[in-house]
């Protein structure tokens, strides 16, 4: 009888470390970026950087081998894991994205949106369709492909960034705030539609799957979800919570549904996240995901996968080798100006005063987890450098920190004149 | 509280209901009713009328049919509109299939389109009785202090035993920002601090009120706007929700992707009263 493939007993031992260790490293770090009032997952990018190459490999390079070594099986494996928490994340930044809420703020946040979105895909696109070499293209025959990527990269915004910040400033409900999340919530699925189309340019496509083809695919994947998709979850899922043990019912259930949709839109060649994000949006959306149940989910996925996720980038990639300081300071330049600009101009078209718009724009104007998962898959595809991967990090992580102060200094002296 | 109150009426087995319904409050609000049937107005039909009028205490003097013809939902409006009406009752089933839901419905239509204040009767009756259980809808909206008015105007009025006000509050912040990243005593406080602001802005709200002898309770839920005020109103089995009208005219898209007041009308749970601006 053939042998089953396995891991060794050494492979199962490291593999149980390396969890644990991110878990740890990565908790304590979130604790310690919460003392500082800033979101967990800065900590948990520096846990990444302190266990990875760059600071741990650096210093004691046996240990890092033994522990975190690319080749072995247990990393594969840990690869794996860490593809399933991307899953999972983008499957909860779709349950957190209420549509009923988008409905209501109506054609301001559609204003602020399409501005905040369209000025710096734009001049992300042109800037580094005419200067590919400076901005770190991974492959010079995807011209196209990476200034869409990196003009996609500089439009996206992080939803739960800016709930965060809102909630702290006590505006989470006001109109300014709901008008601010409902853009974000736009931003948000318009962004992974563009995105998931770049990726099938990427030849991510299955064969004989011409891009228009995978374009309808996209849309009408997405379409088909949000009606014919949200009605089947809205008659199932009664049915679940009144006759499954619950929450135990929801959650695997919820878990399979995002799984296999992540599945089918891999196989007909859009990214598995798409699925999984389109997914999250329609079970979201319906009346009978409860509250609890959502705060579960994210519970669950947040504080056990996020953190997996974002440690392991700093495993992957050296932030000191591939640290290129003129690139960080010209990403960090028209990412925040492009998106401040933008998201301002929009507010203004929607009726905001100058402070209020130049708040609602350092609010857009953050980037967060979702902008280093989208910054992940582009290097995975060879489509961006591991410089330019650095850069879009830090423009995530200093964009998520400067929000807060940001937008308390635009309020506060909107208040005082 | 209404000067002018309507009926749309068709020839089915609950047009009698609802003219003892509508008997009861032309007397409470001491109005002109005026009846309104879309429709050929041939002579049985009108002796028809004219009989059921009679029985349910109506005269010349305090009513008046308009017959008219054309699509049913858009002349109803035209009505309401031309005679200043500012009370239309229609009778509605609790639940509707899926294509009249969407579709084909005279009284979701009505419920969708109308610029007049509805007062929606799922099961009017020959004995009619006044509403004792009454929600209130509370939640935050410019016109939720309005709104408040004049459900416990009309509390007052019916003399109800229960007066619900139910504010619906979005805990979607605190779940993306909080809770995954405080302790549990932080989390906590921030629930409660969000239920008790919600509380307070009702009771400020009310401080202006007369409320006379009515027994009011302040409830917060969490969850989608719109449906969790229908699943409240079931619980407590009110036999009246008072809710605003919806800011702008429903559409498909309102219906495919449903919000507050869809989520009502795909499944009824009281009679409703929906508060046009205009209406005093």
């Amino acid at each position: 009888m053939e042998k089953l493939n396995t891991l060794s007993h050494g492979d199962v031992v490291t593999l149980f470390v390396q969890l644990s260790i991110m878990l740890i490293f990565a908790r304590l770090l979130a604790e310690a970026a919460r003392k500082f009032k800033q979101p967990a997952v800065v900590g948990e990018i520096f846990a990444g950087i302190i266990l990875g190459p760059t600071v741990f490999g650096l210093l004691a390079p046996e240990a890092f081998q033994s522990i975190f070594a690319m080749e072995s099986n247990s990393f594969l494996v840990l690869d794996g894991i860490v593809q399933m928490a991307v899953v999972l994340l983008l499957f909860i930044a779709g349950l957190e994205v209420e549509l009923h809420i988008v409905w209501a703020q109506g054609k301001n946040a559609l204003s602020i949106s399409f501005y905040s979105l369209i000025i710096p895909l734009v001049i992300g696109f042109l800037s580094t369709y005419f200067f590919p070499e400076f901005w770190g293209i991974g492959d010079p025959d995807s011209k196209l492909i990476f200034a869409l990527f990196i003009g996609t990269a500089l439009s996206i915004t992080a939803l739960p960034v800016i709930a965060r910040v809102l909630m702290d400033l006590k505006i989470f409900k006001s109109k300014m705030g709901l008008l601010i999340i409902a853009s974000a919530m736009i931003i948000d699925i318009l962004g992974w539609i563009i995105f998931s189309i770049i990726l099938s340019m990427m030849g991510r496509t299955v064969e004989g799957v011409s891009l228009w083809a995978t374009i309808a695919l996209t849309l009408g994947f997405t379409i088909l979800m949000l009606t014919v998709g949200k009605s089947i979850i809205n008659k199932a899922l009664p049915w679940v919570n009144k006759k499954m043990a619950w929450p135990g019912g929801l959650l695997s259930l919820s878990m399979a549904v995002c799984f296999m949709a992540a599945a089918f839109t891999e196989y007909i060649g859009i990214h598995a996240i798409f699925g999984a994000f389109i997914v999250g949006v329609a079970l979201g959306d319906s009346e009978f995901m409860t509250e609890k149940a959502k705060e579960i989910l994210h519970q669950f996925i947040n504080n056990i996968f996020a953190p997996l996720f974002f440690v392991s980038i700093g495993l992957k990639v050296n932030f000191i080798e591939g640290f290129n300081p003129i690139l960080v300071l010209s990403v960090l330049a028209i990412g925040f100006l492009t998106k401040i600009i933008g998201s301002g101009i929009g507010a203004k078209v929607a009726g905001f005063g100058n402070r209020d718009a130049l708040a609602i724009g350092y609010a857009m104007n953050t980037r967060g987890a979702m902008e280093i998962i989208l910054g992940l898959i582009a290097l995975e595809n060879g489509l961006i450098t591991n410089a330019m991967f650095i850069a879009l990090v830090v423009l995530a992580l200093a964009t998520s920190m400067a929000a807060g102060p940001l937008m308390k200094s635009a309020l506060r002296v909107k208040q005082k004149t | 509280m209404f000067q002018k109150i309507a009926l749309a009426i068709a020839f089915s087995p609950r047009m009698e209901a609802l003219m003892c319904e509508i008997k009861r409050l032309s007397e409470i609000f001491n109005t002109e009713i005026i009846f309104i049937h879309i429709g050929i107005e041939s002579e049985k039909e009108q002796v028809k009328l004219d009989g059921l009028l009679l029985a349910s205490g109506f005269n010349q003097s305090n009513s008046r049919v308009i017959w008219e013809q054309g699509d049913p939902t858009k002349k109803i409006i035209e009505i309401c509109k031309r005679e200043n009406v500012d009370l239309l009752v229609t009778g509605a089933l609790k639940k509707e299939s899926f294509l009249r839901m969407h579709f084909s419905s005279v009284a979701r239509k009505i419920m969708r389109k109308a610029e007049v204040s509805l007062l929606i009767l799922l099961e009017p009756s020959m004995q009619p009785k006044s509403f004792k259980k009454i929600v209130i809808n509370g939640t935050d909206h410019p016109r939720t202090a309005e709104i408040i008015e004049k459900g416990l105007q009309l509390a007052k009025i019916e003399k109800a035993q229960n007066v619900h006000i139910i504010n619906e509050i979005q805990m979607m912040g605190l779940r993306m920002s909080v809770a995954g990243e405080d302790t549990a005593d932080t989390v906590e406080s921030t629930r409660r601090s969000l239920v008790n602001d919600e509380v307070v802005k009702i009771e400020d709200i009310l401080k202006n009120i007369d409320k006379g002898n009515l027994k009011i309770n302040i409830k917060i839920v969490s969850g989608k706007p719109g449906y969790e005020m229908a699943r409240f109103a079931e619980k407590v089995e009110a036999d009246l929700l008072v809710l605003r009208a919806p800011d702008h005219k429903l559409n498909l898209l309102d219906r495919f992707f449903p919000h507050d007041l869809e989520y009502i009308l795909n499944d009824l749970p009281s009679n409703l009263l929906i508060i046009q601006p205009q209406s005093s």
